[in-house]
């Protein structure tokens, strides 16, 4: 308990005296000091802080259930991760100490390196085209009067089907010899490609699988977020003589700004994380190495690797550390797409 | 009145949540911590790792002393499995372990119940000695009770290898092509004539058959990685073979039964309980297809177990389930059904295995099965073996997409030592 | 040009795009409605077969369809009343209530929000586990709710979509926090319930990786397992499998459609303030 300063009551007394000013957001205003919310506390010690904090019960307790489940579930899970990392474990028998073995193997793994190199391409294939696609679609769909809502509809559904249905349907339509794509360019007497064994083309697959679930979903907030632009900049611009690229340009993306920020960090972070598209689209009964990517492990993301490891090889603490280095990756991008979107805000 | 309605709705919500999580804590009052009491115990098994039939006699006969619950399960049995057994939950009392499979498992042997202590050693002189010996540990425990064994042949559509010229009689063609280079050259003639067909469906299967039949595999009996010697390249050579004659035809996912259906694969080096993959890819060839022996000689490929974990709560009575399911003449069944090649040599001069198989135009499938396997060749399986051996497969689909042999070579060897080292080698 | 013109443009586009966004749903009826040999076939058949039932049929007696779908809608239905109670309480708080340490906790969520969910799935299986609940569905209820998400979204969308004059009120009438919560705050925010519930139901529907981990019972398995299992399962086929596949996805794609006003109109409230 700390010790009560007489100057320490001054500033306790003007708090008091002046709630009114006390402006935190949107915190009610109490007229009378009736009810346990009160102002905001400062982070100032003051005596009976104890008694202070003990009257906001009621805020504790709404928030207790939900940060007891996120403690039990997510937080100590986490902590627990970070431990398995520096350890050896096959699940079955003893946790066994290792220090940075684990790490160690991990940099010498040409496989880790591998399955990073791919999740990245995977995920440069699938978002840079992806947000593109969103924002010009948005502006179509912006333009039309009619069946708006179909269309919002129309392109929303494959967002919320199951990447394991879609990678089924997916391996059905560029399968080699009978997969519906081979057979258009056969068609147009095209060359055929084996989209499933080739590196690239297992990439582009993934890659189209990812951009065709998100595209709509991306691009209706797009469009929500261009709707919420007041129609007065356009008309200047339209009175200044500006053309439609060019308002495109110069008013609708930096408007969008924001919204581009949060579907960039999405996507980063959904699409270094990709793991059930190639984990289904290569898991046939006829694989002698289910969760391994594929062909030549091209479809190997950080996060099938992890699985594989952890899972298959009963190598838990090898898949922490794989766990762990996908994170700091995901941290990394996250980083790098905040600054290069935000940055040009300044 | 609008606040009452959100009220109600809310409440009907937690209600309903409130109903759901009681409802799945009283449906699985029966699972605590293993799979049941002696009057229920479960079975674990996979699609085609034992003949349905004989499970359900099984159930019928031991229904007296308990009741007994098979599931087939789907997906990667060993991985529900092991994360079964770590869970300590809904572990079965019986279940089945794939002869792959079966290495990694010896090092938990505590895991599992010593047959020997329930009186198995008295049933060992009716079953194949390197079987059983598959399912010991080092020092003497069984944990794994033979199923089948998976002594393999080559299968090849007769009616095929006629329009080409090949010969047809099981007997010739295993003269004829008794060396790998005479398979090839025979599958060289093959897709000429017939350009749509292949004679093998993937390397990887080549790979598997050649590595069976050598002396050792990746790793030693010592503990030493060994995947990088001259057995093994030789293997990795004859499986490239295929790719530059251009016989292969690159089959590795889930259009091998679409392709086995329509021609497109010519023949396949499998084992006895491959026949059922074939005969469920493709009805209505039932007839065109025969067996062989296999090229350079017979290799053993899968051929599982059933186990007894420690959880189970009367292992005697369990065993004697399992050895019923086991005998001699069920094991017989077991070859009917669902094609797996008995372990008890007793079963092979049973009428099952003698007569002649329908599918296969009416041929006794035993005498090509019964000489290879009497003729397996002995081989220590690491429990890295599986884990390890992994990377060749990969590589060698590289290969087939074009990668040079030596560069996927090295590759597959670095990993494969990798791998080595990470599950504890050195 | 026209406007007429351009309107033919304008649609004609969206359309390619609509076609493109729908037809592998359509290639999907075409293949569960065929056999596998129609499907391999050169070329194949583009338009529905007869054979629908027999493929579902087929792919019915390789898994446990009907039931897994039951224990999937258990799980969503569950899940999403869990979420939308703690999520929405917790959500008021940060939003209109000022306490210590506010900043950190609420921080302390922002900073899980880049964590991959996989990093602690063994750890949580552990933890499974000890509280002896692999292979229940509780395994999968409780869990979800440890997500960040729905609080930021929640927040967002009560601190602008709740007055703050209505709840003085509310405490002047002698409410406490509870029944501002319970008689203020929830009638307000209903649409954005409307859509952190579809949303979280649609995620539990659709979850994969963690079931596939934990529900190690063979009795007891959610659709999108049940659902991989056919690619796996001995001689599997594609039209058994589409047909699979297709049964799984309707049930959520029509519930999506019903909704799908609240739905995006909710999606969009959110990522604007995100």
């Amino acid at each position: 308990m700390s010790s009560s300063r007489p100057t320490a009551q001054a500033p306790r007394e003007s708090k008091r005296t002046s709630p009114r000013m006390r402006i935190a957001r949107d915190t009610p205003r109490p007229s009378r000091a009736r009810t346990p919310s009160g102002p905001a506390p400062s982070a100032r010690r003051r005596p009976g802080r104890a008694r202070r904090v003990a009257s906001f019960w009621p805020q504790y307790l709404a928030i207790s259930p939900f940060y007891l489940v996120f403690l039990v579930f997510l937080l100590i899970p986490i902590v627990f991760s970070l431990y398995l990392a520096f350890t050896s474990w096959d699940g079955l028998g003893a946790i066994k100490f290792v220090g940075l073995q684990q790490f160690r193997f991990l940099v010498k793994d040409s496989t880790f390196w591998l399955a990073l190199r791919n999740t990245l391409i995977i995920w440069v294939l699938s978002t840079v085209p992806m947000l593109f696609v969103s924002l010009v679609l948005a502006s179509l769909i912006n333009a039309t009067r009619r069946f708006t809502a179909f269309y919002r509809i129309a392109f929303f559904i494959p967002s919320v089907t199951s990447i394991v249905a879609i990678a089924l349907f997916f391996s059905a339509i560029f399968s080699e010899n009978y997969g519906l794509v081979n057979v258009m360019l056969h068609a147009m007497h095209l060359p055929t490609v084996d989209w499933l064994s080739d590196a690239w083309t297992i990439k582009l697959v993934i890659a189209i699988l990812m951009s065709w679930q998100w595209t709509g979903y991306n691009a209706i907030i797009y469009l929500a977020g261009m709707q919420s632009i007041p129609p007065e900049l356009y008309e200047a611009a339209k009175v200044d003589g500006a053309g439609p690229i060019r308002t495109f340009f110069s008013i609708t993306i930096p408007m969008l700004r924001p919204i581009i920020l949060f579907t960039v960090i999405v996507s980063t972070v959904t699409g270094l994380q990709s793991f059930t598209e190639p984990q289904v689209l290569f898991g046939s009964s006829a694989s002698v190495n289910p969760n391994s990517g594929g062909p030549g492990q091209a479809g190997l993301t950080l996060i099938l690797y992890f699985y594989h490891q952890a899972f298959d090889n009963n190598n838990f603490g090898y898949g922490a550390a794989i766990a762990w280095a996908a994170f700091l990756v995901i941290v990394l991008f996250t980083a790098i797409n905040w600054r290069l979107v935000a940055r040009k805000d300044r | 009145m609008e606040l009452t309605r959100r009220q109600a709705i809310r409440t009907g919500l937690l209600g309903a949540a409130g109903l759901a999580a009681g409802g799945t804590l009283t449906a699985c009052g029966g699972g605590s911590s293993s799979g049941g009491s002696a009057a229920a115990m479960t079975l674990w098994y996979w699609s085609g790792g034992l003949s349905p039939s004989v499970v359900t006699d099984a159930t019928k006969k031991f229904a007296s002393q308990t009741k007994l619950t098979s599931s087939v399960i789907g997906g990667d049995f060993k991985q529900k499995l092991l994360t079964t057994m770590t869970s300590r939950r809904y572990v079965p009392d019986i279940t089945g372990i794939k002869g792959e499979d079966m290495p990694a498992m010896l090092p938990d042997a505590d895991r599992f119940v010593d047959l020997n202590t329930l009186g198995a050693a008295k049933l060992k002189s009716q079953y194949l000695s390197w079987k059983w010996a598959q399912g010991m540990t080092t020092d003497g425990k069984l944990i794994g009770f033979p199923i089948d064994i998976g002594p393999t042949a080559m299968f090849y559509r007769s009616d095929l290898f006629a329009q080409a010229g090949l010969p047809t009689d099981p007997t010739t063609v295993a003269a004829q092509m008794k060396t790998w280079d005479e398979y090839f050259a025979a599958g060289v003639e093959l897709h000429k004539a017939i350009p749509k067909t292949y004679l093998v469906d993937n390397a990887g299967d080549i790979f598997t058959a050649v590595v069976g039949q050598s002396g050792s595999r990746f790793i030693d009996s010592s503990g030493k990685f060994v995947g990088d010697q001259d057995h093994i390249r030789t293997a990795w050579d004859t499986a490239v073979k295929t790719v530059t004659l251009g016989i292969d035809a690159k089959i590795n996912d889930n259009s091998w039964n679409g392709n086995i259906a329509n021609g497109t694969v010519g023949s396949v080096i499998g084992a006895a309980w491959h026949a059922l993959d074939i005969e469920q890819a493709a009805p209505a060839l039932s007839g065109k297809w025969r067996v062989a022996a296999t090229p350079d000689g017979p290799s053993d490929n899968g051929g599982s177990f059933l186990a007894i974990p420690t959880t189970c709560p009367d292992p005697a009575l369990a065993f004697q389930i399992i050895t019923w399911i086991l005998n001699p003449t069920n094991q017989a069944r077991g070859f009917t059904d669902e094609a797996l090649f008995p372990s008890t040599p007793a079963s092979y001069t049973m009428s099952a295995l003698t007569s002649g198989d329908k599918y296969f135009g009416g041929q006794k499938t035993i005498e090509v099965f019964g000489p290879a396997a009497q003729n397996i060749p002995n081989q220590y399986v690491a429990p890295a073996d599986s884990a390890v051996s992994a990377p060749y497969y990969n590589q060698l689909i590289n290969v087939e997409n074009g990668t040079s042999s030596d560069s996927a070579w090295s590759a597959a060897v670095s990993q494969a030592k990798q791998i080595f080292a990470q599950q504890g080698g050195s | 040009m026209s406007k007429r013109t351009k309107g033919i443009l304008l649609h004609g586009t969206l359309m390619i795009g609509v076609v493109l966004s729908l037809f592998p749903f359509y290639w999907t009826v075409v293949l569960a409605t065929n056999n596998t040999s129609d499907v391999y076939h050169n070329p194949p058949k583009l338009i529905f077969g007869g054979q629908l039932f027999t493929n579902i049929s087929h792919m019915l007696s390789n898994i446990d369809f009907f039931g897994s779908m039951f224990n999937t809608l258990l799980v969503a239905v569950s899940t999403t009343a869990l979420v939308l109670f703690l999520d929405s309480l917790a959500a008021f708080t940060f939003a209109k209530y000022d306490f210590p340490g506010k900043r950190f906790l609420f921080g302390l969520l922002l900073l899980t929000f880049m964590l991959p969910m996989q990093l602690a799935l063994i750890p949580e299986f552990e933890i499974m586990v000890k509280l002896n609940w692999v292979g229940d569905l509780r395994a999968l209820v409780v869990p979800a709710a440890a997500n960040a998400f729905g609080i930021f979204w929640m927040r967002q969308y009560t601190s602008s979509a709740v007055p703050s004059e209505l709840l003085e009120a509310a405490k002047l009438d002698g409410c406490g926090f509870f029944r501002q919560y319970w008689h203020v705050c929830l009638p307000i925010i209903r649409p954005g319930l409307a859509f952190l519930g579809i949303y979280t139901f649609v995620g539990a529907w659709n979850d994969y990786i963690w079931p596939l981990i934990v529900l190690v019972n063979p009795n007891r398995i959610t659709l999108q397992v049940a659902l991989a299992q056919l690619n796996t399962a001995h001689g599997a086929d594609y039209s058994m499998i589409m047909a699979g596949a297709l049964l799984a996805l309707l049930p959520v794609v029509l519930v999506f459609v019903l909704f799908a006003r609240q739905f995006m109109a909710g999606a969009v409230k959110g990522a604007l303030r995100g």
